[in-house]
């Protein structure tokens, strides 16, 4: 094909625009790089996530084929010889997986994993105590107990075999010496300690039980499974893994959306610049076609160097990317630990398939934004001089065809709201449609607010330079109205997202308070690991003078249909009296059903499991499967996995099992917390920070809630980063195309200074645009954010309240960030070679 | 009695890469009075325009003095030049260069915003002045070349400054209208007493000029008036 030949031709003028032209070029790849770069980031720390689970559970299970597993989170461990013994049982070990800290080596978790070493070495490598070693006897009988501790960790804390690390469980602190290292291998081994299940179990008060059993099958499994104890089942390691993805799926799907809208916001400036690019270069392609040139080789050159802007963008994308995931995982790891299961990940495995979606997601990104401006290239006419008014007349003219289009938009993102009750993905579809209509009516509203604004500047505030500005923003609307919205799609991504924290704060709040009226709690910031408190201590505040009455707490993990629920074990007729629990549904006589054998269900539950009041829940217990009738629906907001309550009189009786996590204790009027406080420290030293007041207590539960939203705030910058860049490249447009008017502005007596302020108005109107565009938007998106995905994803219901400091800060914000936008353009003005408008 | 302008060896020397040193004026020395009508001949690239940039506080010389009132335009800052140029100068140019963002209305009240007189009945009459009654609201993209040079006229004279330079003002025009433009710049410089500095390569449109010059190798040059003013048109 001759005009292909043509092509390097054409490829090298056109390489000449962009010397002429490096800063925005700059600007346009550092858009593409930008989105590009926080889908990889995600994508980076989602698939790391659960490369890193995967590698965990593989690591963890060993050479085990299956694992028997318990319904309600323990397995009573006189059942351990009949399976060991079972014909189709090759070899067996119980395994006890706890979390807890040691003082000596601060906040930072630790797996503890309790084997049976006689056992265990069929299983996995970890273990270095060998049966004809002379440490073998030591480990098993040595008090205080021993442990095989990851090298990572003896290497970070100073810590040599023979030391001695103090680990808090519920609280209690109890010693352990280092017996031996676990080498550093790839990773998988850190933060690990390995010791003999008995000491496991007395270090963490689980005498008698197993978290689990693992197993090599070598018969029939279906036989096997048959045959287990009442209450328990059987595992392989897939479909831990399975759960476990799933527990992670809503958070990781919107983390992947929220990326997808920086990347959506990026093409606005893909499109910007090549847009200006054609426009600026209209002549030169009409005097291509007067002299020969076809109109593919036109097209063709001009889509060769958007994909080449593309490719580049893509790999710097890439690049910024594994930097983005580099510094959020462990936020995100962290994030995760606190919401779902522990999960350290340690590196982020930037794989080839990865890289190539991103450069697929840059490239397309890439023709997204240049498929109406290759089409400009495509009719362009052979005629010179195509004057730009022209090309502001037919934006203007498109502003009408553009609100139709949003009005049609915002009817769809109505229907995929509605539509959202079948699948989350229609809630992003509806999301996506509110944000794509304001974006369409964006030049219709921006015209008339311009024209408006300019005239209320010049009239009442006497500013020439903002009516100036506004006149240039109307006149310019084709780049303008771009880079408003882009702009607006940032903001309002960041007020939708904002006030729905604010509105989940909100109601997390409200549920804190009336869930949560003592006085003074124990409890361990352990809990979460469910580490039984000491009887003592129950007995003790029982006793107590001062403490008017005692909710004993535990969580355990549960099988509802199959998925894992938690099961939360209250005392019904405590709470009926010390609580005001927000019930959604048979909140009537909700407590004294309780007690007397029903169970309440959270929303997430319910919106999970489809089980309602009136409903019964099968439930596995030592018993065998048993049904509860479900007397209540309460807001629940700590677990997306959904939660039930239980009666601990019930659950005692039916689990056998008396284990306390954390204590309520309400006080008698009067009494004084301090004093309580100090009598429980003094009775057990290591409850010191374990011992709370209701307000600390809130104070911790935000800090988590908080640190659950961190990775957001990087997505939602990166969004405006990229909006922020469309100002300012729309900003230098503007300065470029219009340099005459500002020489002409010279002439008539307008200082630099005065041109600068221009400048600077025109970044401050557009931003003042952009802002009030999101405050519709962001509001509704809000809405949508709460109503159509956070509940199909989460399970739970927010009310929406709206924060003016959401608000409020987005202004500071726009205003700040317009004003960074403005200033490289307006040190160019203000650095401008002097006046020559009729250069001879 | 004091010039209005007074040039005193101004000499404006440019540097450029290929062409080395270039010198569009050279000692150029010259009297210019109050209400004096000054027709600027020469070729293109003969240095005109540059005069014109340096006596309207565009420029600056390289060396040499140019006073204005008895002021030297060399010692004043940036800002006070743009000063000078707001409530002094009245440029046209050739090519109109009228805000397309702006109506007819808001080109012409553009220098009076400048100088802080909000006073739209001036700015009115002016449009008056020029003929064009009635065009305010529009846009100079709906005026017809002849219009547009017009409304330009009405924007630097509105503020009624005291020196109007005049870039080839009839260049983009064809004859008919060139006249009808050169005709409203005479009247309206007289009944303001505006001197008048014209630069053009058409001798047919000096007519309306009291004496001309041609700049020639960077020297400015009086010449004699050949014929009567009634010659053109």
């Amino acid at each position: 094909m001759p005009w292909l030949r043509r092509l390097p031709v054409l490829l090298g003028l056109n390489l000449r625009y962009y010397r002429s032209h490096k800063l925005l070029s700059i600007l346009c790849i550092l858009g593409i790089a930008l989105g590009v770069g926080i889908v990889v980031a995600v994508e980076l720390i989602n698939s790391s996530a659960f490369s890193s689970l995967s590698a965990s559970v593989d690591f963890l299970s060993g050479r085990a084929t299956h694992s028997v597993v318990s319904g309600f989170g323990r397995i009573d461990e006189k059942h351990f010889p009949a399976i060991w013994t079972h014909p189709q049982v090759e070899a067996a070990a119980p395994v006890i997986e706890v979390m807890a800290t040691a003082v000596e080596t601060g906040d930072e978790p630790i797996r503890f994993v309790g084997i049976d070493p006689l056992l265990d070495g069929e299983f996995r490598g970890f273990s270095t105590v060998r049966e004809d070693s002379g440490d073998f006897v030591p480990f098993l009988t040595e008090r205080p107990p021993r442990m095989l501790l990851s090298a990572d960790v003896m290497k970070q804390h100073g810590l040599r075999v023979g030391d001695t690390l103090t680990v808090s469980a519920a609280g209690v602190e109890k010693k352990v010496r280092i017996h031996g290292t676990i080498p550093a291998g790839d990773g998988l081994g850190d933060h690990l300690a390995v010791l003999d299940i008995a000491a496991a179990q007395e270090l963490f008060g689980r005498y008698g039980e197993l978290d689990r059993i693992d197993l090599i099958v070598r018969g029939n499994v279906e036989e096997l499974a048959r045959t287990l104890p009442l209450g328990l089942g059987l595992t392989d390691r897939g479909e831990r893994k399975a759960t476990l993805q799933a527990m992670l799926y809503s958070f990781q799907l919107n983390l992947t959306a929220m990326s997808l809208l920086a990347l959506f916001v990026g093409v606005f400036l893909i499109y910007n610049f090549s847009m200006f690019s054609v426009l600026s270069r209209r002549e030169d392609m009409s005097l291509l076609i007067t002299l020969g040139s076809d109109r593919r080789e036109l097209v063709g050159a001009f889509l060769a160097e958007s994909l080449a802007l593309g490719i580049v963008g893509s790999i710097l994308g890439i690049s910024f990317g594994w930097l983005v995931g580099w510094l959020s995982i462990e936020r995100v790891s962290s994030s995760i630990s606190e919401l779902y299961f522990h999960l350290r990940v340690q590196e982020l495995h930037l794989t080839a398939s990865i890289a190539l979606r991103g450069l697929t997601v840059g490239l397309a990104a890439t023709l997204v934004g240049t498929a109406l401006p290759a089409l400009e290239v495509a009719v362009t006419p052979p005629v010179l001089g195509m004057k730009r008014r022209t090309i502001e007349d037919r934006a203007h003219g498109l502003k009408w065809i553009l609100l139709l289009s949003a009005a049609a938009c915002f009817l769809g993102s109505l229907a995929a709201w509605w539509a959202s009750r079948y699948s989350v993905f229609w809630g992003f579809a509806s999301a996506f449609g509110v944000t794509a209509a304001f974006a369409l009516a964006t030049p219709s509203a921006l015209s008339p607010f311009s024209h408006y604004l300019g005239a209320w500047l010049k009239r009442w505030m006497g500013s020439l330079e903002g009516f100036l500005a506004a006149r240039t923003i109307r006149a310019s609307l084709s780049r303008t109205s771009i880079a408003v919205a882009a702009l607006a799609v940032a903001l309002s991504m960041t007020i939708g997202v904002d006030g729905m924290i604010h509105s989940f704060r909100e109601s997390v709040r409200r549920w804190l308070d009336g869930a949560l009226l003592g006085d003074l709690y124990i409890s361990p910031s352990t809990t979460r690991w469910a580490h039984p408190l000491p009887n003592e201590l129950i007995e003790m505040v029982y006793r107590h003078p001062d403490v008017e009455a005692v909710e004993r707490y535990s969580t355990h993990e549960a099988l509802l249909k199959g998925k894992p629920v938690k099961m939360r074990v209250v005392d019904g007729k405590v709470l009926k009296h010390h609580s005001t629990f927000h019930f959604l549904a048979g909140g009537r006589d909700a407590w004294d059903n309780l007690v007397a054998g029903g169970i309440f269900v959270s929303e997430s539950l319910r919106f999970r499991l489809g089980i309602d009041v009136g409903d019964k829940a099968t439930l596995k217990t030592p018993e065998g499967d048993r049904a509860f009738p479900v007397v209540a629906l309460t807001r629940d907001y700590s677990t997306d996995q959904g939660a039930l309550h239980i009666d601990r009189a019930v659950y005692e009786r039916i689990w056998n099992d008396r284990s306390v996590q954390s204590v309520a204790l309400f006080l008698k009027p009067g009494a004084s917390t301090a004093d309580i406080h100090r009598s429980i420290v003094h009775a057990f030293p290591g409850l010191d920070r374990t011992v709370v007041s209701n307000t600390k207590m809130k104070e911790d539960i935000f800090v988590i809630f908080d640190k659950t939203f961190a990775p957001t705030a990087t997505l939602k910058g990166v969004s405006l980063l990229v909006a922020l860049l469309g100002v300012a490249t729309a900003l230098t447009a503007i300065l470029i195309e219009r340099s005459r008017e500002m020489t002409v502005l010279g002439y008539l007596g307008v200082t630099r200074r005065e041109m600068a302020k221009i400048n600077v108005y025109q970044g401050l109107i557009m931003g003042a645009a952009a802002f009030l565009i999101s405050c519709a938007c962001g509001t509704i998106l809000t809405y949508v954010i709460v109503h159509a995905i956070n509940y199909r994803s989460f399970g739970w219901s927010i009310d929406v309240s709206l924060d003016p400091w959401v608000f409020l800060k987005t202004a500071v914000l726009t205003t700040l960030a317009c004003l960074a936008s403005c200033v490289y353009p307006t040190y160019r003005l203000s650095r401008g070679r002097p006046l020559h408008l009729e250069e001879e | 009695m004091i010039p209005l302008l007074r040039l005193v060896n101004v000499k404006k020397r440019y540097v450029t890469g290929s062409a080395g040193e270039i010198l569009p004026v050279r000692d150029v020395s010259v009297d210019i009075k109050r209400g004096e009508r000054i027709g600027l001949l020469g070729k293109s690239g003969s240095g005109k325009t540059t005069f014109l940039n340096l006596v309207g506080g565009v420029d600056t010389p390289s060396s040499g003095m140019i006073y204005f009132n008895g002021r030297d335009l060399g010692e004043l800052s940036s800002p006070e030049l743009a000063e000078y140029r707001r409530s002094e100068v009245g440029f046209v140019f050739q090519s109109f260069n009228l805000f397309p963002t702006l109506t007819v209305g808001e080109n012409i009240m553009l220098p009076l915003d400048l100088l802080g007189i909000h006073d739209e009945n001036r700015a009115r009459a002016m449009l008056e002045a020029v003929g064009l009654d009635g065009q305010w609201d529009k846009f100079p993209e709906q005026l017809s070349g002849g219009e547009q040079q017009r409304v330009a006229i009405a924007r630097a004279l509105v503020k009624s400054p005291s020196l109007i330079l005049a870039d080839e003002p009839t260049g983009n025009l064809d004859l008919e209208t060139s006249n009808q433009v050169l005709r409203i710049i005479d009247e309206v410089c007289r009944d303001r007493d505006a001197t008048l500095i014209m630069a053009t390569h058409s001798l047919e449109s000096l007519w309306l000029a009291d004496r001309i010059f041609r700049l020639q190798g960077g020297s400015l040059i009086e010449q004699p008036r050949s014929g009567s003013r009634e010659i053109v048109p």
